[in-house]
């Protein structure tokens, strides 16, 4: 209960940093802001789709379900925080570029990232068997996330962009205001617990719905 | 009023609906593992 807690006062105060204390660049103005929400959320993506991944192979190796619960749940809420780092970006897009969507390398890698898992969660959706839904969709994450480098680092640094420049520019340094520097990894901790604590609820509420089906048809 | 401050209530309150949906559901989840 402890850690919930500071969980909250932690995004909390992170928000209050970012709002009232960090800077805004200059050039972006109020749209400074999204960067509280969206670079936290692409993040989550990737390490959920990375715990997928591993959750997947370690399936595959011990034939365990505890491991296809983490690699689905993972999965899941991976596409849901792309799908928040997608419309956050189309929202500054508006604002800065005047259109929502522009097929900008990173538009083009996320959008997608979010057909390469909506089909990982349509196949598990379409195998009743545990243990075959399970064995098939850990292949198909474990090769899926093969993509998932390749299309958040690798495709955005090779072509011309609009998006700004990466966090960590290309001679290594993070160029940032150390106060909206500050802000901003605190939201990137926040988020990284947030997931946690969400990961663990969806993998609780998943063991409970097998048990409750196995005690139905004992 | 400052947006700033406008913005900023709209976000605590929003993660505040979420944190408190979190720890029900987690409340939730606890009464039925003991079952």
């Amino acid at each position: 209960m402890i850690a919930k807690v500071l969980l909250f006062l932690w995004i909390a105060a992170a928000l209050a940093a970012g709002f009232l204390w960090a800077p805004l660049v200059p050039g972006l103005g109020a749209t400074t802001r999204v960067l509280y929400f969206h670079i936290p959320a692409a993040w989550i993506t990737v390490v959920a789709l990375g715990w997928s991944m591993v959750h997947s192979v370690l399936y595959l190796r011990s034939r365990r379900l505890e491991h296809d619960d983490h690699a689905a749940a993972a999965a899941e809420l991976g596409l849901l925080f792309c799908v928040v780092a997608t419309v956050s970006g189309a929202m500054w897009a508006k604002a800065v570029w005047h259109s929502y969507w522009n097929w900008d390398p990173r538009e083009t890698s996320i959008f997608f990232l979010l057909l390469i898992y909506a089909a990982y969660l349509a196949l598990r959706s379409s195998i009743e068997n545990d243990e075959r839904r399970a064995r098939l969709s850990a292949v198909y994450s474990a090769i899926a996330f093969v993509t998932v480098p390749f299309l958040i680092f690798v495709v955005p640094r090779i072509y011309f962009s609009l998006h700004p420049d990466t966090i960590i520019n290309p001679s290594g340094k993070i160029e940032m205001d150390p106060r909206i520097r500050l802000g901003f990894f605190a939201m990137l901790i926040g988020f990284t617990g947030l997931f946690a604590w969400i990961l663990r609820l969806k993998v609780r509420l998943v063991r409970i719905e097998r048990r409750t089906a196995e005690r139905a048809t004992a | 009023m400052d947006a700033n401050w406008v913005v900023l209530g709209v976000a605590l309150l929003a993660w505040g609906l979420l944190f408190f949906y979190l720890l029900r559901l987690d409340g939730r989840l606890k009464d039925l593992e003991k079952r």
